[in-house]
C-alpha cells in the first residue's frame, strides 16, 4: 500500500511537471509564430554570465532581476544582472571611495559625478577598442556622438556610455511663469505674453478677488529659502530675457563666453520689475522670510494665483490642488518674457550632446567583451522596446501597426506603485544607455512611452484643456517658440562641466553664496534707489572674483568644444 | 488630613506646570506621530499640530508594503538581540577583568581601549579590515566589530569597582573561581548599569544602516530595517523632486505620498521598539549613569 502511494505522488507530480513544460513549449511556440515584431536572442545566449553591477541611485522598482522583463533579458542574452542600488544619493561617494582605495569593484558600474575617482584609480577600462571590434549597435546608435564620449584631450577615451545615445527632446513645458487657470478663465483669456500681460492679470483679479475661501489672495509669491532663491528667483530673470538655461553663467552662443547671467544689461529690467511688484505689494510680503514648507503651504491652499518656479519644486503641492479637485486652481504656463521683442528660449532648445555620466565597465569585469556585448545589445530596437514596453503579448500588442500597452497593463502603471517592481518594466531604462526619447523604430512606433501630444494631454485636466484650447494650443509647449528658433548649444549644458580647480570652485560657492543673500537685497529696495542698489550688486560680484571665474569656465568651454570637433 | 489653602493653590499650580511640561516635551513626538497618519497631500498645507485632520494609514501602508521590509526587520531585531546579548555580556566580562588589581596588564590594556575612543582607523583600513577578516555579506559583521565599546567598557569597570572588594574575597573563601565570582557575585550585582549600557547598545544596533550599506550591500538577505527605510525615503524624494527617470507619466499623478509624512512614518516605526522598552529599563538608567560615574 505504501508502495502504491509513493509511486502515485511521483507518477502524479511527473504528469504535472510534463504537462507544465509541454504547455508552456507549445505556448511559446505559437506566441512567437504570432508576434508582430519577434525578437531574436543574441548568440551567446545559451552561455549564462551573470555580471555583478553597482548602480549609483536609488530605484524604488528594484525587482531583483525577477520580473519578466528581466526573466526576457536573461533569455535573449544570457546575462543575469546582480544590481546593488544606493540606498540614498549622500551614501554613493564613499562607496565609490571605498572601492576606489581597496580595489573590489563589481563588474560594471554607475558612478554619476563620481567617475574620476575611479577613472583615477585605474578601476575603468577604455572601451574604445571593444566597440570598435563587438559593437555595432553602439556604433550606429551613438554615432557623430561617439567622439563626444571621450574623456578629455589628455585621455581622449572612452570610458562610459552616455546614459542616452542622443540627448532627450523636452517634450512639454513645466514650470516658469505659471498662471491659476481662474484667473485666466474669469479675465476672458487675455494675451500673457510680457511681464506686463502678466501682471495686469495678477492685478486685474486680485482687485476682484482680495480673498480666496475667506483667506487673503497672494498675488505672487516666490521660494528665496536658501539655494531655492537661484530657482525662483534668478533663473527667471534669464527666461524672461530669452536665454537658456547654463545655471548662474550664460553662454555666449557664437563665442561661447561666458558671463555671470546678471551682467546681462536686459536682465536689470527683469529685477526692476520685481522691485516694482515687491513695492506696489504685489510681491507677497513673506517671500523673503518664508521657509520651503510654508511656501508649498500657500501654494496648497489655492490662494496664490501666480508663481514662478521650477515645475519640479512645486510639484508635491499642485499634486495637493490636484488630489483636492481644485483643477482651476492649478496653473498654466506662459511664455513671459520683459518685452514682447525678446522671446523666450524654446523649452527644447537644441543641446550638443555631452555624453556625461553612465554606465562603465571595470577592470574587475570577469568578461569585458561579453559585457560590451550586453551593453551593445540594449543599443538595439528590440532591447530598447522590452525595457520600456514589455513583452509583446504580454505587456503590450500592435494595433494595425501602433504599439500599445494592453488595457489592464496601461492601468496598472498608472495606478499600481508596484508596477515596475512587478513587470520590470522601466527598471532596466536608467541608467543603462537607451535610444533618445523622439526615436521612431521601424515599426514606426515611438521606442519610448508616453511621448506623443496625445500622451502628454493624457495627463491634463479637463480645465486645462479648455485653457488651452482658448489659446489655441494642445500642449503649453505650443506656446512657446519651436526649437529651430535658438541656435544649437553646442557645449551641451554648463553645469555638466566639473571644477576640479579648489581655488575656482570655492569662489563659485563664495558667488552663489553671494547672490542668494544679496538678491533679496535689489527686489526690496525703494524704488528710488534700485539703480544704486543694482550697480552695488553688480559690483559685488566682481568683487568676490567672477571675472577670474567667468574666464576660467569660457576657457574650459572652448577647449571642450574645440575637443570634441575632432 | 486637611490641607492649607496655600498648600491646594501649590498643587494646582504645581499640576498645571507640570501637564504644561508633559505636553511641550512630547509635542514634537506627537507632531510627528499626527503627520504620520494624515493624508500626506493635506500635510503639505500645514497647520497639523496634535492630531490628523484627515486621518489615513498609507504612509504605513507604503513602508510595509515594500517586499523586502519583513526580512529586513527580522534581520534587524536579531542583530539587535543578539548584538546586545552579546555585547553586554563581553563588556562585563573584560570590564570585570580590568577591574581587578592583580591583573598585571591592566593599566596598558585599558589605556589601549581608552586609545581608539580618540583615534579612529578611518572608513578605507575600517573597510579593509572587514574584508581581510571574511566579515563581508556576513551576518557576523553586525555583531563582531562594534562588540566592546570602550566608553561602555570603562563606565561598567568603574561601576564594577565600586563594589567592595570583601565580596570577591570571601567568595573566594567559599572555594569559588574567578568565573564563578564573576557570573554569580558581579554580574547580578551590576544590574543596573548593564541595564544602562544594554539600552545603548540596543539603540546602536537598531539605528545603523551605514555597515549594511559597506559591508552588506551585495548580499540582499542580509540588509537591515533601517537600510531598507532609507532606501524608501530616497526613492520618495526622488520621485516627488526630481524628474522620473524611470517613466514620462505626470509625476502629480503617480505621487502617493509625500517625502515628509513617509519620514514621519518611519520615525514613529523606528523609534516605537526603544519608547516601549525604555520604561523597563529606565529605573536602572539613572542609577547605573550616576552610580558608575562617582568613583575612580
Amino acid at each position: 500500500m505504501k508502495n502504491f502511494e509513493r509511486f502515485l505522488s511521483w507518477f502524479l507530480a511527473f504528469t504535472l511537471v510534463f504537462s507544465l513544460i509541454v504547455s508552456v513549449s507549445i505556448k511559446e511556440v505559437s506566441a512567437q509564430a504570432k508576434l508582430y515584431k519577434p525578437m531574436n536572442p543574441t548568440p551567446e545566449a545559451n552561455k549564462p554570465i551573470t555580471f555583478k553591477v553597482y548602480i549609483g541611485e536609488v530605484n524604488p522598482n528594484d525587482d531583483q532581476f525577477k520580473s519578466p522583463v528581466a526573466q526576457k533579458i536573461k533569455e535573449l542574452t544570457g546575462v543575469t544582472l546582480d544590481i546593488e542600488y544606493a540606498p540614498n544619493q549622500a551614501a554613493v561617494r564613499e562607496k565609490i571611495q571605498i572601492m576606489a582605495a581597496s580595489g573590489d569593484y563589481p563588474d560594471l558600474i554607475y558612478a554619476k559625478g563620481d567617475l574620476s575617482l575611479l577613472k583615477d584609480a585605474g578601476a575603468l577600462i577604455p572601451l574604445d577598442d571593444l566597440i570598435e571590434k563587438y559593437a555595432p549597435n553602439i556604433k550606429k546608435a551613438y554615432g557623430e556622438n561617439l567622439k563626444r564620449l571621450k574623456w578629455s584631450k589628455e585621455d581622449p577615451h572612452i570610458y562610459c556610455l552616455g546614459l542616452t545615445t542622443d540627448n532627450d527632446r523636452t517634450l512639454d513645458v513645466n514650470g516658469g511663469f505659471m498662471l491659476q487657470h481662474r484667473v485666466v478663465m474669469e479675465l476672458g483669456y487675455p494675451r500673457i505674453r510680457t511681464l506686463r500681460d502678466f501682471e495686469n492679470a495678477i492685478k486685474a483679479y486680485y482687485k476682484k478677488h482680495p480673498t480666496t475661501n475667506g483667506l487673503p489672495t497672494i498675488p505672487l509669491t516666490l521660494c528665496a529659502d536658501d539655494w531655492r532663491t537661484v530657482i525662483s528667483v534668478t533663473n527667471p530673470a534669464f527666461q524672461a530675457t530669452g536665454a537658456p538655461d547654463d545655471g548662474e553663467l550664460y553662454v555666449d552662443p557664437k563665442t561661447l563666453k561666458c558671463t555671470f547671467h546678471y551682467k546681462r544689461p536686459i536682465e536689470k529690467e527683469y529685477f526692476r520689475w520685481l522691485n516694482r511688484m515687491w513695492n506696489e505689494g504685489l510681491l507677497d510680503k513673506e517671500t523673503f522670510i518664508q521657509k520651503e514648507d510654508t511656501y508649498k503651504a500657500k501654494i496648497a491652499s489655492g490662494r496664490v494665483l501666480a508663481l514662478i518656479d521650477a515645475g519640479w519644486a512645486v510639484g508635491e503641492p499642485i499634486t495637493a490642488l490636484r488630489r483636492a479637485g481644485k483643477y482651476e486652481y492649478m496653473y498654466g504656463y506662459y511664455p513671459v518674457t520683459v518685452s514682447e521683442r525678446i522671446k523666450q528660449a524654446p523649452p527644447d532648445v537644441r543641446v550638443g550632446y555631452t555624453g556625461g555620466w553612465g554606465i562603465a565597465i571595470t577592470k574587475s569585469c570577469k568578461d569585458p567583451v561579453r559585457a560590451i556585448k550586453f551593453l551593445d545589445w540594449l543599443c538595439t530596437e528590440d532591447a530598447n522596446i522590452l525595457r520600456q514596453w514589455g513583452i509583446e503579448g504580454v505587456h503590450h500588442i500592435y494595433v494595425n501597426g501602433k504599439r500599445q500597452f494592453l488595457p489592464d497593463v496601461d492601468q496598472a502603471r498608472r495606478t499600481d506603485p508596484y508596477f515596475g517592481r512587478k513587470t520590470g518594466i522601466g527598471v532596466y531604462v536608467y541608467p543603462w544607455p537607451r535610444l533618445p526619447n523622439y526615436y521612431i523604430d521601424s515599426t514606426g512606433n515611438p521606442v519610448v512611452p508616453d511621448t506623443t501630444k496625445e500622451d502628454i494631454r493624457k495627463n491634463y485636466t479637463e480645465v486645462e484643456k479648455k485653457v488651452l484650447a482658448a489659446y489655441k494650443a494642445e500642449i503649453w509647449k505650443d506656446l512657446f517658440p519651436k526649437a529651430e528658433e535658438y541656435p544649437v548649444k553646442t557645449w551641451g549644458y554648463l553645469w555638466m562641466y566639473p571644477t576640479p580647480d579648489e581655488d575656482m570652485r570655492a569662489i563659485g560657492n563664495k558667488l552663489f553664496d553671494y547672490v542668494i543673500k544679496n538678491i533679496p537685497k535689489v527686489v526690496m529696495a525703494p524704488t528710488k534707489e534700485f539703480d544704486k542698489v543694482w550697480n552695488e550688486f553688480l559690483k559685488g560680484l566682481d568683487d568676490l572674483g567672477a571675472k577670474k571665474y567667468e574666464e576660467y569656465k569660457t576657457k574650459q568651454i572652448r577647449e571642450m568644444v574645440e575637443f570634441w570637433k575632432k | 488630613m486637611k490641607r492649607s489653602l496655600g498648600e491646594k493653590i501649590f498643587d494646582v499650580i504645581n499640576y498645571s506646570l507640570m501637564i504644561l511640561l508633559v505636553v511641550i516635551t512630547l509635542y514634537p513626538f506627537l507632531y510627528v506621530l499626527a503627520v504620520s497618519l494624515n493624508d500626506p497631500f493635506d500635510t503639505i498645507k500645514g497647520g497639523i499640530t496634535i492630531f490628523p485632520r484627515i486621518f489615513t494609514l498609507d504612509n504605513y501602508k507604503e513602508i510595509f508594503n515594500y517586499p523586502s521590509i519583513g526580512r529586513a526587520a527580522l534581520i534587524s531585531t536579531l542583530r539587535t538581540v543578539i548584538g546586545t546579548i552579546t555585547g553586554v555580556f563581553s563588556t562585563a566580562i573584560v570590564a570585570y577583568v580590568l577591574s581587578r588589581k592583580d591583573f598585571f596588564a591592566r593599566k596598558l590594556i585599558t589605556t589601549l581601549f581608552i586609545i581608539t575612543m580618540y583615534v579612529g582607523g578611518g572608513l578605507v583600513p575600517e573597510y579593509l579590515l572587514i574584508r581581510g577578516l571574511g566579515l563581508m555579506n556576513n551576518f557576523l559583521v553586525y555583531i563582531l566589530p562594534g562588540l566592546i565599546n570602550p566608553f561602555n567598557l570603562i563606565v561598567v569597570r568603574a561601576y564594577i569597582e565600586t563594589l567592595p572588594s570583601e565580596l570577591q574575597e570571601s567568595a573566594m573563601i567559599d572555594g569559588a573561581n574567578d568565573f564563578v565570582i564573576f557570573l554569580k557575585v558581579i554580574l547580578p550585582l551590576c544590574i543596573p548599569v548593564l541595564a544602562t549600557i544594554a539600552l545603548f547598545i540596543a539603540v546602536g544596533h537598531w539605528n545603523s544602516w551605514f555597515d549594511t550599506y559597506l559591508y552588506c550591500g551585495g548580499n540582499k538577505n542580509l540588509t537591515t530595517l533601517q537600510y531598507e527605510l532609507q532606501k524608501i525615503l530616497a526613492n520618495a524624494a526622488a520621485s516627488s523632486t526630481t524628474i522620473d527617470y524611470y517613466s514620462n507619466l505626470d509625476p502629480t499623478r503617480t505621487m502617493r505620498v509625500t517625502p515628509q509624512s513617509l519620514r514621519m512614518a518611519m520615525t514613529i516605526i523606528t523609534t516605537l521598539p526603544i519608547v516601549l522598552v525604555y520604561p523597563f529599563l529606565q529605573k536602572y538608567f539613572i542609577k547605573g549613569m550616576t552610580l558608575g560615574a562617582i568613583k575612580n
